[in-house]
């Protein structure tokens, strides 16, 4: 009986089968358990050895969850193993670990237990061999060259995975030479163009554009109308795909900008005549309409009974065809009408 | 495909979790046992069967998680300490009315010395950080009536930064709005009287866009539904006020459909082995959702509701109204 467990289908086992699979884990357990009383107890004894290092080897590649032996693990390295070791060999340990990881992650690509080391390994690694005197940075750089490398075949694997996706953003926000802003727009990109999808990718491209127009790398006027192209595209593409929606939502912002607004909700309402057959198209089409409208009633033509109006019909359509969300229909109504 | 829930399965499948020792799965979970009795406490406890495990047993168990060193609990007898199995032993023994058995002022100096200068908390020594463990700290604290020892602007101040467009939270900042962050930073500042940090249209509006055809809810935009999100995002409607935005109907049937209604508990969706996370997860929010004979639940805090109002420290949400069939 697991914990907690995703995706795994029920099947019901005779008895025999049962009992069956019982007998065959049970060398497998009994091997567990003497493996974890000889760690634990070791660990109790600040076991510093190189002994001790390889049996949590052991227990982890069988149990990668087990966070206790992860510390003990850090633990012997700290205090038995780095001590007796020279730079090099300490840079060659850690390296180690990290192809260690690899393999298990590919297994387990959800643990936090496997990521969380592998930043461990990464900040304790020493930064490289002195050149003419003078110390380089040459180990620590190829490490975390080689992190971001990971971290972006785990990102191919699955392209939603957000550890993964946290992981590489640590991995760029601390790597000794930082990538520009430019090439990780491109990286965006790259994800979205593979799947329109993908809204790990749009919400790391909002961030990415931010920093690029707070630093004045990206003119924020010009930038914004390429975007509107990018993401009308998507928008064509698979106009019941909210991922593109709701990044097209922070492009228009608090609605600052009248003509783009309004320009915006022209196209929606084209795109709208394109999906009369479509209940999920013409939703997110209706939904991103009232909203937009209501922005332009806000902050540019204050008691407009017109755009009122539309709203309001809008929304007696919405709550028709989408009964699930009805009572935010309703809402939204009542709010317009105070 | 049931249209009931059926309680006397799902008291007996928890009360059967503990005598699966002769099973591989039940040692390799070892590292979440101590989250596993609170899951499977919480669980009894909203379907009003209290006493189905033996309470002077668990109260062993949890003290004997207690890491002398640290000052804390880990998730099983020799584990280290964490702040995830630390917050869900102070839940268990405050469920079973024993804090008493808690040295407070060590747990709380262990708590305090998690958090990091950006605010944000560590979830053990070893640093790996997550809004889930600032929850963890937040929670605790207050449970224990110590919330006066934390910088609250601090804390807050890191939530700020883990918010999106969207409205969502993520794990840390500059992360993807996930729905069980935002549960943990919209508890948090429930928690810390802090809801005005909280873009409430922009996020309910999110929120109710997690749920599917089907009636089940996702944690993120184009993902597939999952029982345990029926906790993280109605936990947060409840809290901001909104659970009538979603079709509770229908999420109910979602939740039923996903019980194993031969040998008890809850899977992740119809027709996957059932856990007890998930059974938790779909009785809260099944209790959410008025279902009948249920014992209100504590958005905030994950426990029954009357507990949270004995300790004074309720917050102002909703949930629909319990139907009598």
């Amino acid at each position: 009986m697991s914990i907690e467990q995703h995706n795994v289908k029920r099947s019901r086992q005779t008895p025999e089968a049962l009992a069956e699979k019982k007998q065959r884990e049970k060398s497998k357990i009994d091997e567990f358990l003497a493996l974890t009383d000889d760690v634990l107890s070791r660990k109790k004894k600040r076991d510093w050895s190189n002994d001790a290092f390889e049996l949590t080897q052991r227990l982890l590649q069988i149990n990668p969850e087990f966070y206790t032996v992860w510390n003990y693990r850090r633990n012997i390295l700290l205090n038995g193993i780095f001590p007796e070791s020279t730079p090099e060999q300490i840079n060659n340990i850690l390296s180690n670990e990290l192809s260690m990881t690899t393999t298990a992650l590919k297994a387990n690509p959800k643990v936090y237990w496997i990521w969380n080391h592998r930043r461990w390994c990464l900040e304790n690694g020493p930064d490289g061999p002195e050149r003419d005197g003078v110390p380089s940075m040459e180990w620590r750089q190829a490490n975390w060259d080689k992190e971001l490398f990971v971290a972006e075949r785990m990102l191919d694997a699955d392209a939603r995975n957000f550890l993964a996706w946290n992981y590489r953003r640590y991995v760029l926000a601390n790597m000794p030479t930082r990538r520009s802003e430019t090439s990780e727009l491109a990286y965006t990109s790259r994800k979205i163009g593979a799947n329109f999808s993908n809204f790990s990718a749009w919400h790391q491209r909002s961030k990415t554009l931010v920093g690029l127009w707070e630093s004045g790398q990206l003119d924020p006027i010009q930038s914004r109308d390429d975007e509107f192209e990018l993401v009308s595209n998507a928008l064509y593409t698979d106009p019941d795909d909210q991922s593109a929606w709701i990044y097209h939502r922070w492009l228009i912002g608090s609605g600052e900008n009248k003509g783009q607004l309004e320009r915006e909700i022209q196209l929606i309402f084209e795109l709208l005549q394109e999906q009369p057959d479509s209940k999920c198209k013409r939703l997110w089409c209706m939904e991103s309409l009232v909203h937009y409208k209501r922005l332009l009633l806000q902050n540019h033509s204050p008691g407009s009974q017109t755009l009122k109006q539309e709203c309001v019909e809008l929304l007696s359509r919405l709550a028709d065809l989408d009964p699930v969300r009805y009572v935010r229909y309703q809402d939204l109504k009542r709010d317009l009408d105070q | 495909m049931s249209t009931s829930l059926v309680v006397p399965l799902h008291v007996a499948y928890i009360r059967a979790l503990g005598d699966s020792k002769n099973e591989l799965s039940y040692h390799l979970s070892a590292h979440l046992r101590m989250n596993a009795v609170y899951w499977g406490l919480t669980a009894l406890l909203v379907m009003g069967h209290k006493d189905a495990l033996d309470r002077d047993e668990m109260i062993d168990f949890v003290m004997s998680c207690w890491d002398e060193e640290a000052g804390a609990f880990g998730a099983h007898p020799d584990h280290d300490a964490h702040l995830l199995s630390t917050l869900s032993a102070i839940q268990i023994l405050l469920m079973q009315n024993a804090l008493n058995r808690v040295d407070v002022d060590r747990v709380v100096k262990f708590i305090l010395s998690l958090q990091q200068p950006s605010g944000i908390f560590a979830g053990d020594a070893f640093g790996e950080t997550d809004t889930r463990f600032l929850y963890c700290a937040v929670n605790a604290l207050s449970l224990l009536g110590k919330l006066d020892e934390l910088d609250v602007e601090k804390t807050v101040a890191y939530i700020r930064r883990c918010k999106n467009f969207d409205g969502g939270f993520g794990a840390v900042a500059g992360a993807e709005s996930h729905a069980a962050q935002v549960f943990v930073c919209v508890a948090a500042l429930a928690i810390l009287d802090r809801l005005d940090e909280v873009d409430q249209p922009t996020l309910c509006w999110w929120l109710s866009e997690r749920q599917l055809p089907n009636g089940g809810l996702n944690g993120r935009p184009e993902k597939l539904e999952d029982v345990c999100y029926s906790f993280w995002v109605l936990s947060a409607l409840s809290i901001l006020g909104k659970l009538t935005w979603i079709d509770s109907s229908k999420l109910e049937a979602f939740i039923l459909s996903a019980q194993d209604t031969e040998s008890g508990g809850i899977a992740d969706r119809p027709g996957d082995m059932p856990d007890v996370f998930h059974t938790l997860f779909g009785l809260a929010g099944l209790s959410l959702l008025g279902y009948p004979a249920l014992v209100d639940l504590d958005p905030v805090y994950c426990m029954p509701a009357s507990i949270i109002e004995n300790l004074g420290l309720r917050k102002g949400w909703k949930a629909l109204q319990r139907r009598t069939s």
